[in-house]
């Protein structure tokens, strides 16, 4: 039967995938390479007033972050960008509440009837460039990146702006990068074209 | 070929392989019924395909050394290409199959290919372009995809399609300038002849798209069958990226834009499936999406 049913799509949960950064983490420290995450992480949606959680995000923030005795206790704020987005910005120096504080706000916003307002999460990290590229000496520097992960591809991906303007990014470190992530353990875009970039990340 | 345990086999995708079969078979069949309606309706068809046949022997048997000449191939030695040899000799044993002669191009295009009427009489050419410009693990899995091509006996395959495309073709041209020089000693005598011709036209260019649908199917054969040789489905990824794809596929749009534009222009439900639609999905990144899945599939036991 199965031969003429197709294949087995095995769905990953937005949780599975987005927590694959941690096992990244641990990959990489296996490898012998330092990574290290910065304190903020942002979520990045398209604001609607007629979506009443939305519109009181700032009560439901502490609320979520703050209450309760396993709270992250995580900081927040909220900024608008210049392309008509609003971005939910924490910031938190352990990696793994940072990263379940930003399942958790954009989980609330998917519950609460905002899913399809749901455009990334963000995280920043510094790679040495010996665990993007090999053939780098050890110890010769590091790259600073964003790891873009997308809620509607549920996946991945690195990015590397080199300037403000949309088109300004350093494709070729990317792509290694995307190549040492994913071995790593990173649930990674496979499709190149859908690294879309996001310039001018307000953290 | 018998398979040593060690390689890990991976599972195929019933999708491609019964398209794949499926266009053997309408191949097949095209060409069945062509031959009958040429036969027919008179015309010497039987003499053509022996002349074309012949031709397409000596190509297939001297397949390797045209290959060479057209291309500048130069074959190498074991002690010219020590690292060559040894890393294709690695993936060969590792698949149970013959050691093929090795040669390189002196083109900065990367590339690589395989051609030989069987494994016993293959060759595997690399440019320096490619070796120049991918990484060990990269090169090893692209030269995994081109023994693939020789154990999956793809040279054979493509010289029997294309051996009809040549017939039809022959026959094309030997209509056109019969229908141009030839006697009309008959009036009827030349409408079976323009059926004929335009039938032969229209199996020309039917019979093309099939063998290059198969040419699709036997490529993603290779990715495939290459995967389990080198064992790293991955590698083979980064290589195409890296060789075919270049950067230009990271694109310069800024990912908001696909927000707003979302909002006002499909319903979230139709977007994936006018995505695909409408998208412009080059064959190269459905290969590289095939080869993740298939890395996935190695890694951790399921696809993705």
């Amino acid at each position: 039967m199965g031969w003429f049913l197709g294949r087995r799509k095995t769905t990953d949960t937005t949780w599975d995938s987005m927590s694959s950064v941690s096992r990244m983490i641990n990959g990489f420290k296996r490898d012998g390479e330092a990574v290290s995450p910065r304190r903020n992480a942002g979520v990045v949606y398209r604001h609607d007033d007629g979506i009443p959680f939305m519109a009181s995000l700032p009560e439901h923030l502490d609320g979520i972050l703050y209450d309760g005795p396993s709270a992250t206790k995580t900081g927040w704020e909220i900024k608008d960008d210049d392309h008509g987005m609003r971005w939910a910005i924490l910031n938190d120096g352990n990696f793994q509440d940072l990263l379940s504080s930003i399942f958790t706000v954009s989980n609330a916003i998917k519950m609460n009837g905002g899913g399809q307002n749901l455009l990334a999460a963000v995280f920043e990290f510094d790679f040495t460039n010996h665990a993007v590229n090999h053939h780098a000496a050890s110890g010769s520097g590091f790259v600073h990146a964003y790891l873009i992960y997308r809620f509607d591809r549920n996946a991945y991906y690195p990015f590397v702006p080199t300037g403000e303007n949309a088109g300004e990014r350093d494709r070729e470190t990317e792509r290694m990068l995307g190549t040492a992530v994913r071995s790593a353990g990173l649930k990674t875009e496979n499709s190149l074209t859908e690294w879309l970039g996001l310039w001018g990340i307000p953290f | 070929m018998n398979t040593p345990q060690s390689v890990r086999k991976l599972k195929r995708d019933p999708g491609i392989v019964s398209r794949m079969y499926l266009t053997m078979l309408l191949i097949g069949v095209l060409y069945g019924i062509f031959g009958y309606v040429m036969l027919r309706l008179g015309v010497p068809v039987t003499f053509v395909a022996v002349i074309v046949l012949g031709l397409a022997i000596f190509q297939y048997f001297m397949s390797d050394r045209l290959v060479m000449m057209s291309t500048g191939a130069r074959e190498v030695s074991e002690e010219e290409a020590p690292n060559l040899h040894a890393m294709i000799r690695e993936l060969a044993d590792r698949y149970g199959m013959p050691m093929p002669k090795v040669a390189i191009i002196e083109s900065s295009m990367p590339n690589a290919f395989a051609t030989g009427r069987n494994p016993d009489n293959a060759l595997v050419a690399v440019t320096t372009g490619i070796l120049q410009r991918l990484t060990r693990r990269e090169l090893r899995a692209v030269l995994g995809h081109e023994l693939a091509h020789v154990a999956n006996r793809d040279m054979k395959v493509l010289a029997i399609s294309n051996f009809f495309v040549t017939l039809t073709s022959f026959l094309m041209t030997m209509f056109f300038f019969n229908m141009l020089f030839g006697r009309r000693d008959s009036g009827g005598g030349s409408a079976p002849l323009l059926i004929a011709y335009m039938v032969t036209i229209l199996v020309y260019f039917v019979g093309k798209l099939l063998v290059l649908a198969l040419t699709r199917y036997r490529e993603y054969g290779a990715d495939h069958t290459g995967s389990e040789i080198s064992g790293d489905p991955g590698g083979l990824a980064d290589a195409l990226e890296k060789i075919a794809m270049g950067m230009d596929y990271i694109p310069d749009e800024d990912l908001r834009r696909l927000q707003t534009a979302q909002a006002f222009l499909f319903a979230p439900a139709l977007r994936g499936f006018a995505a695909n639609m409408f998208s412009t999905h080059p064959p190269i990144e459905e290969r590289i999406a095939r080869l993740r899945d298939l890395e996935a599939e190695m890694r951790h036991g399921y696809r993705n």
